[in-house]
């Protein structure tokens, strides 16, 4: 049986880069697109997406967290097991606090809690970044990456609430002349969303590199 | 190879304790969201009454609570109906009149219809169509035309045939069934006095 030697640390960079790339340069969402069911799912309204965000975040930093502390007591070959036990306790944790003090957002979320145990973010946070750095860097990492996601999310959610049914966090905005784009809140609507905002994201993300590059 | 066996089964266990230990924080809490959740749906069928009481029926066949008011008058009962919508499982409940001659209120626990659409079968307008229809009788629809309530004529969501239709099926699959359970449930406890 061969050892899988764990990788050395990627390089050092400072704990405000690992904190703010899940914003930005490396947003989960927008760029390297992961996640997506819940994303395209969930959506609905901002709260919803808020809502899938915060369980996320939760999930992916305690279980980024206890995969890197425990990094050198498992064995390379059953890793992945390992992780994704880690990862399902704490779904299952999430799941069932929100559904004892937050019962309508669960209902609202339904299968897609118990569903972040296959979330790729978390497994590919763990994989790229936990298992082979120290606890805090890697819990910053899980943190900055639980917001940007929360932020996508809330986004997302806001464009297709504010579209169809004119209100936001629930409040009318539009006012009662608007009529709603029901399209924007059925599936169809997540897709047209996720297109718009990944290409309106990823426009301003290119003109700042040209300008960075031509100064 | 041991370490492998090791690491792995001293993680399920962890895991199993942390989750037996969160499921009895917060089950109570859950059973009475849930709890609260119906007794709300069984209150809002008979919203004229003060502080009504809820008990469900020793009938294995159905869900069927009796409801009685303040003072232990019989307000009637409410029949939980499951039927297949268009996007999942529809959950009701039907109120009946205390003389089992009249359909009083419908309630929609828990759907999973498209919003704006299917979901309109929660709508105010649409559920109190219901009432004073008969139970007794097969409940149909009509589209773009006005429904008579004396041929137990409901008016379909336009745009959601579908759950119009399953509602309606659901309703006239299992209420006459429900109407017999509760007058033969009622009739033995008549007897047995």
């Amino acid at each position: 049986m061969t050892d899988i030697t764990i990788e050395a640390p990627t390089k050092q960079r400072s704990i405000l880069f690992e904190f703010a790339k899940g914003f930005v340069k490396e947003n989960p969402t927008f760029v390297q697109v992961l996640g997506m069911c819940p994303t395209l799912a969930v959506t609905t309204t901002v709260v919803n997406g808020m809502g899938m965000g915060l369980a996320t975040l939760f999930v992916l930093a305690l279980s980024g967290l206890v995969a890197s502390a425990v990094k050198r007591i498992v064995p390379g070959e059953v890793r992945i097991p390992v992780y994704t036990v880690i990862i399902a306790t704490f779904v299952t944790l999430a799941d069932l606090f929100m559904r004892a003090y937050v019962p309508p957002l669960s209902k609202a979320l339904g299968p897609y809690v118990p569903l972040i145990v296959v979330n790729c973010i978390i497994m590919g946070r763990i994989e790229a970044f936990a298992s082979k750095n120290p606890v805090v860097p890697s819990l910053v990492d899980a943190v900055g990456m639980g917001l940007g996601f929360t932020v996508s999310l809330m986004v997302l959610g806001a464009l297709r609430e504010l579209l169809g049914h004119g209100t936001l966090f629930g409040v009318d905005i539009l006012g009662p002349g608007f009529r709603p784009m029901l399209v924007m809140v059925l599936p169809p609507g997540a897709f047209l969303s996720l297109g718009i905002l990944m290409a309106a994201f990823n426009a301003v993300k290119d003109r700042n590199k040209l300008v960075l590059v031509g100064g | 190879m041991r370490r492998m066996i090791i690491v792995l089964t001293s993680v399920m266990v962890l895991s199993g304790l942390v989750l037996a230990l969160a499921d009895t924080v917060f089950q109570p809490q859950i059973q009475a969201n849930k709890h609260r959740a119906l007794q709300t749906s069984l209150a809002a069928i008979f919203p004229k009454a003060t502080k009504p009481q809820f008990k469900q029926l020793p009938i294995k066949k159905m869900t069927i609570y009796r409801g009685t008011d303040a003072s232990g008058t019989l307000l009637g009962y409410a029949v939980g109906i499951v039927t297949n919508g268009y996007g999942g499982p529809i959950s009701l409940l039907i109120g009946l009149s205390a003389d089992l001659k009249k359909i009083v209120g419908m309630e929609v626990v828990e759907d999973s219809e498209t919003p704006g659409m299917g979901a309109r079968i929660a709508d105010d307008w649409f559920r109190n169509q219901f009432d004073g229809l008969n139970p007794l009788q097969t409940i149909t629809y009509v589209k773009n035309e006005k429904p008579d309530s004396a041929k137990n004529q409901i008016e379909a969501i336009s745009g959601a045939t579908i759950s119009t239709k399953a509602v309606l099926s659901g309703l006239n699959s299992s209420i006459g069934e429900a109407v017999s359970l509760i007058k033969a449930s009622s009739g033995q406890q008549e007897s047995n006095k």
